[in-house]
């Protein structure tokens, strides 16, 4: 199999494509649907579901709620393992208070650093996070699950499998496997241009199976190989994290020149002091983009080092506009508000990388390139599971007379992170709308609750994919395909009609509103619906066929 | 066509050497590679940056040439002896600059 | 409004380009057309058609977006240009006809 360059690179396609296929069709698709990950988090809490608002004023509304805010269990559970000692009831040092808004949020995250006495590491931070309504301040129950961004986001990423990091690892690896996928099926494609638009569902399973393949890896190439890359690059400080470890002597005399040219302060003085107007900061901070003709929102608020003589306020530019995320940092003494300095633009390198992470990220407020990158991860997707499914035809038959049970296999795998994937989603959508608003005691948070559910309705699809794939061992269509394609399509309507039930917002009135993160989600899924319903019956034909041949084939060889 | 079976513990070796010898070969050179964009001006965080844009690159090479290049031995030493070879000279530079 | 026009635009010109790039190939000539002839020179001009509108589609794309975003929503427009143009040819080949309205009639 390794006998010339050509034949290794399809033996590497076809093994490593195979096996980390099953991760990247989670990461893509969860993927996709963290482009719209926000207005997701509104259709699963309904009591955000209002229009995104700017960032409220920091004396008045933001300043109390700060000031209040503690780590909840989850977070100091998550710190006992790093303390020499019991935590204390109330953390009071603060090190850092920040604020962070986009175009697309209604609500306004906000993240408390606290000091932690005791800790093993030096500078280490415990967390309390807060979802408020920027209106009048009101925090959201912290039990809430945000569907969009706190899971499907998370889970594009890490695939929430937090242990040192395993989750992450997981997922690098799988982008640098897509990224040696799409050169080997490069060089493995000879017809790449001759074969662009080729699609012929009237021929063999395999053949087209292959055709789709080939066609949604090609014409969305340039898209997969940068959101594999970008993706790589984002991480890059886990996957080779040589500042904290070869290079940190490096990495600390650059802190220490970086401090001395910024003048913003490494460390707390360990003086008191008060904190002046932030909002006279921020209008400062409005007043010297639009002087450099770059009006903007503000997207992140930080304050460090709270309540010391050292502290100081950061304000950013929310990229609403370009790729690059947030910018234009403007800082200020936070006793005083004497401004310490302004950020200059960007290096060319700089400039590189916030390209590239932007790219991937899209803070950017642009619908139909939303919608496009969309497209391209669900894209991707068919390109991921046309592979699985050419795979299984080509062997099916060959295994059968083997009395191997590897297509059976590898049908089941498929069905379960195709279909069972979408099941799945569907399914954290139906719990979010059934479970009651508030746990009994002694039940997990709503939130958690959700996730298990999540998890618990794929395990049972991954059980009646197993079950139901039996027929492959034999070279036949699996039903389970069939079957799954009709759970999705009733599950896809179920949920927007709870939605209309649980929260009143039908279809007509969304839209009527001109609702559209709500619509959209609802119009998406009785979408899907409607494609599931057309799969489930191209599939009753196709078993008809398969039946037929194999009527014949039997004929055949009793002849 | 005949068909040339090869062995699991050949596939294994190539495996590692892909993703092992792979990334040793691209740790040393995004260490080197920073440490010289550091001695040469740039910002560290920068130098860091770029240096680990190309590396993804080059693990990208490494990994395709474990399986393309005919001699598995040649795979292994230039990976592995590439690596310790520009992760020491890393460590050289750094020690002048520091 | 006027941007959503032009994106609309870019869109369609897209399209028509990448049903240009196909119909110079003979296979997908002969699913729209027939036995209809396929001379060099109309499969010339059909490719420097395609890469004109190509060009042009990029051209809409900056007039509405900063260059960094414009590039990108031009090869994703392509992309999916390229998936329709695909599954028109699959399903109502036909269709495309309109792409070559001056070469006389199909021939079946």
């Amino acid at each position: 199999m390794f006998q010339n360059f050509r034949l290794s690179m399809a033996w590497l396609h076809t093994w490593f494509g195979l096996v980390l296929g099953f991760v990247l069709i989670v990461v893509f698709f969860f993927g996709a649907m963290s482009v719209f990950d926000r207005e997701i988090d509104r259709w699963s809490i309904p009591a955000s579901r209002f229009e995104p608002q700017p960032m409220p004023s920091f004396d008045k509304l933001l300043r109390p709620i700060f000031e209040d805010m503690q780590p909840l269990e989850p977070a100091r559970a998550a710190m006992r393992d790093h303390v020499n000692g019991p935590l204390p009831d109330k953390f009071t040092v603060p090190s850092s208070w920040g604020a962070y808004t986009t175009h697309r949020d209604p609500v306004l995250s906000l993240f408390v650093g606290y000091e932690v006495p005791n800790a093993k590491l030096p500078e280490t931070n415990i967390f309390a996070l807060r979802t408020v309504d920027p209106r009048n301040g009101t925090a959201l129950p912290d039990d809430r699950l945000k569907v969009g961004s706190g899971f499907f986001y998370p889970l594009h990423y890490s695939l929430t499998l937090e242990w040192k990091n395993l989750g992450y690892w997981i997922v690098g690896f799988a982008a640098l496997m897509m990224l040696v996928g799409l050169v080997t099926g490069v060089v493995m494609h000879r017809k790449l241009f001759r074969e662009l638009f080729t699609f012929r569902p009237n021929k063999s399973t395999q053949r087209s199976m292959l055709d789709m393949h080939n066609l949604t890896g090609v014409v969305a190439l340039p898209f997969h190989f940068f959101f594999a890359f970008t993706g790589l690059v984002i991480f890059a400080g886990i996957y080779f994290p040589v500042a904290h470890t070869q290079l940190e002597p490096l990495h600390e005399q650059h802190e220490v020149i970086d401090a001395q040219k910024t003048g913003l302060p490494h460390d707390r003085a360990g003086v008191a002091a008060p904190i002046a107007s932030v909002d006279a900061m921020v209008a400062e901070a409005q007043r010297r983009w639009a002087a450099k003709g770059m009006a903007g929102d503000v997207g992140f608020l930080s304050l460090v080092h709270v309540g010391d003589r050292n502290g100081y306020v950061s304000v950013y530019r929310a990229g609403t506009d370009r790729i690059a995320l947030t910018g234009e940092g403007i800082h200020f003494k936070a006793s005083t508000g004497e401004l310490l300095r302004e950020d200059p633009p960007p290096t060319v390198v700089g400039r590189i990388n916030e390209f590239l992470t932007g790219l991937h990220l899209q803070h950017f407020r642009h619908w139909l390139l939303r919608w496009l990158y969309v497209l391209g991860g669900l894209l991707g997707c068919v390109c991921i599971a046309t592979g699985f499914l050419f795979f299984v035809e080509k062997r099916k038959r060959q295994h059968a007379k083997q009395h191997s049970n590897g297509a059976r296999l590898v049908d089941a795998l498929a069905v379960t992170t195709v279909t069972g994937m979408l099941i799945a989603a569907l399914g954290i959508m139906i719990a979010n709308r059934l479970l009651p608003d508030v746990m009994p005691a002694g039940w997990p948070w709503r939130g958690d609750m959700e996730q298990y559910c999540f998890w618990g309705v794929w395990a049972l699809a991954m059980a009646h994919a197993f079950w139901r794939t039996a027929p492959v061992a034999e070279g036949h269509l699996a039903p389970a395909w069939r079957e799954q394609c009709l759970a999705i399509a009733v599950l896809a309507v179920v949920a927007p009609v709870l939605n209309w039930i649980t929260t009143g917002d039908h279809l007509l009135r969304t839209i009527g509103n001109g609702y559209w993160p709500v619509a959209g989600i609802d119009l998406f899924m009785l979408t899907s619906a409607g494609i599931a319903l057309l799969a489930a019956r191209k599939l009753k034909q196709r078993v008809a066929v398969d039946a037929h041949a194999n009527v014949t084939r039997a004929e055949v060889n009793h002849a | 066509m005949a068909t040339v079976t090869v062995s699991r513990l050949h596939i294994a070796s190539r495996a590692a050497a892909a993703i092992l010898g792979g990334y040793a070969f691209t740790w040393g050179a995004i260490v080197f590679g920073a440490a010289l964009l550091v001695a040469a001006g740039m910002d560290f965080h920068d130098a860091e940056h770029l240096a680990s844009i190309v590396g993804f690159l080059i693990f990208l090479t490494a990994f395709l040439s474990a399986f393309g290049v005919r001699q598995l031995q040649r795979v292994w030493l230039v990976l592995l002896g590439g690596g310790a070879l520009m992760t020491a000279a890393a460590s050289l530079l750094q020690s002048q600059l520091v | 409004m006027l941007d959503s026009l032009m994106l609309l635009a870019a869109l369609l010109v897209c399209a028509a380009g990448m049903g240009w790039f196909a119909l110079s190939m003979d296979v997908h000539w002969e699913q729209v057309r027939g036995k209809a002839p396929h001379p060099r020179a109309l499969v010339k001009t059909l490719r420097v058609l395609g890469a004109a509108a190509l060009f042009v589609s990029l051209v809409l794309c900056l007039a509405v977006d900063s260059a960094s975003m414009a590039v990108l929503v031009w090869l994703m427009a392509v992309a999916g240009a390229a998936v329709a143009i695909a599954f028109t040819l699959t399903w109502r080949a036909r269709a495309l006809s309109v792409l070559v309205f001056w070469a006389g009639p199909a021939r079946r």
